[in-house]
C-alpha cells in the first residue's frame, strides 16, 4: 500500500508534494537495497569437511558439504570430530578446527566500488587464515573478533585459538 | 525498611557482577600464532585490543589477548611442533590457495603456442592437487579491432583454453567462461594500441 502511494505522488507534479515524497521514496529505496542484500553475494564456499560439520544459515542448520556456497552472516560450526575448509572470493582461504563456531559477519569483495572488507567473529575454537586480495588492496579490510578482547588481527598467515567461554 | 532492602540488592549485584566479570574475563582468552607465508616467506602480525597493539615478526611467535583491560601479552616464541599440535585439525583442513596462469595470444590468434601448451601441463597439475571444481577461464583482447569483434575473439580464446582442458579430462562443469573484449586490460592504452600483454586468457584455478 505504501509503495502505491509514493508512485502516486511521484507523477504529482506540485513541487511541495515532490518535497514530502522524498521520506517514503528513501524508504523504498532502504527496502529494496534491503531486498537485496538479503538475496546476499557469494562470500566463498566450502573446499573441504570431515566430520561434524554444520553452516548455520538464518538459524536453520545444516551439513556442510563440499561446494557448498557461502554468504554474509552465515555461522561455520563444527562439533567435537569436524573441520572444514573454505575459499573464499578474494582467494583468501581458511579452516576450522573441532569444537569451532565462527560468524562471517561480514563480507564484501567489490574491488570496482572499493568495498574491500571481510569482519569474522569466532565465538570459540580454532582458525587459521591466509589472506587474499581484501587485506592486499585495502590494508586495513580483514578483522577477527574474539569475545574477551576485540583482536585487530593484521598479517598474511596465522593461527587463532579462542577458548571456549562455556567451559 | 527501604535502605535495608536496598543493600541487600546490593549485597547480592555487586559481587555476581564481579564474578561474571571474572568469568568472562578469564575463560575465554584468545591465542594468535604467526604462521609463515606458504612460500616460506614470513610475514609480519599485529594484535591489538582496546588497550594496545602487539608486533609478531618470527613464524611460531604468540600472543595472548585474555582481556580488555589488558594489552595482548608480550610476543614469545613457540615450539613449532607444538603449535602444529593444537591446530593440527584447522591446519590440515586448510586449502591449498588459488593460484592464477596468464596464457598469451598472438594478434587475433587464438590458437595457443607450443609453450603456452606446457604451461597448460602447470595448470593440469594445479587443478588435480586442489581437486579442484572451480576453474575460472576468463578471455581478453587489446584495444585494436571494433568492439564486437573483439568480444568474439576473447570468447574464442578463452573456450580454445577450455575445450584443452576438458580434452584432458576436466569436467566442463567445474569449468566458468567469462570473456571481457578489451575490457579489464593488464595494461591499460589507448585504443587502437597493440599491446601483446592484454591479448591473454587469464585461467584461476581454486
Amino acid at each position: 500500500m505504501e509503495t502505491e502511494n509514493t508512485s502516486l505522488i511521484l507523477f504529482e507534479p506540485k513541487l511541495e508534494f515532490m518535497k514530502f515524497s522524498l521520506i517514503p521514496i528513501c524508504l523504498v529505496f532502504i527496502l529494496v537495497i534491503g531486498m537485496a542484500e538479503a538475496n546476499e553475494p557469494r562470500a566463498g564456499f566450502v573446499k573441504n569437511v570431515s566430520g561434524q560439520a554444520f553452516i548455520e544459515r538464518n538459524k536453520v542448520v545444516t551439513a556442510a558439504k563440499v561446494k557448498d556456497m557461502l554468504r554474509e552472516n552465515d555461522i561455520l560450526v563444527t562439533g567435537n570430530t569436524g573441520s572444514m575448509g573454505v575459499i573464499l572470493q578474494d582467494n583468501s582461504v581458511m579452516s576450522i578446527g573441532s569444537n569451532t563456531r565462527l560468524v562471517i559477519s561480514k563480507f564484501a569483495f567489490e574491488p570496482a566500488n572499493e568495498k574491500l572488507s571481510f569482519i569474522a567473529q569466532i565465538k570459540k575454537g580454532t582458525v587459521v587464515y591466509l589472506t587474499g586480495l581484501i587485506a592486499k588492496l585495502n590494508h586495513s579490510g580483514v578483522r577477527f573478533e574474539t569475545p574477551a578482547a576485540t583482536c585487530g588481527i593484521r598479517g598474511t598467515h596465522f593461527a587463532i585459538k579462542v577458548e571456549d567461554p562455556g567451559n | 525498611m527501604k535502605n535495608k532492602s536496598l543493600l541487600r540488592i546490593r549485597d547480592i549485584i555487586l559481587p555476581l557482577v564481579f564474578l561474571l566479570l571474572l568469568i568472562s574475563g578469564c575463560a575465554s582468552s584468545t591465542q594468535v600464532v604467526l604462521l609463515p607465508d606458504p612460500d616460506g616467506k614470513v610475514g609480519t602480525l599485529e594484535v591489538s585490543n582496546v588497550k594496545g597493539t602487539q608486533t609478531l615478526n618470527q613464524a611460531w611467535q604468540a600472543t595472548v589477548s585474555a582481556s580488555m583491560d589488558r594489552i595482548p601479552s608480550e610476543p614469545k616464541l613457540l615450539e613449532e611442533e607444538k603449535v602444529r599440535q593444537v591446530f593440527r585439525e584447522a591446519l590440515e583442513a586448510e586449502p591449498i590457495p588459488p593460484v592464477s596462469f596468464i596464457i598469451y595470444f598472438r594478434t587475433d590468434r587464438s590458437v595457443l603456442s607450443t609453450e603456452s601448451l606446457t604451461l597448460l601441463t602447470k595448470v593440469m597439475d594445479a587443478i588435480l592437487s586442489r581437486k579442484s571444481t572451480d576453474i575460472i577461464i576468463s578471455g581478453h583482447t587489446d584495444a585494436v579491432g571494433a568492439i564486437d569483434y573483439n568480444h568474439r575473439l576473447s570468447l574464442r580464446r578463452a573456450k580454445a583454453v577450455a575445450d584443452i582442458l576438458i580434452s584432458k579430462g576436466i569436467d566442463r562443469q567445474n569449468i566458468q567462461v567469462t570473456y571481457h573484449g578489451k575490457g579489464n586490460p593488464l595494461v591499460p592504452t589507448p585504443d587502437g594500441r597493440p599491446e601483446p600483454r592484454n591479448r591473454r586468457v587469464e585461467i584461476t584455478v581454486r
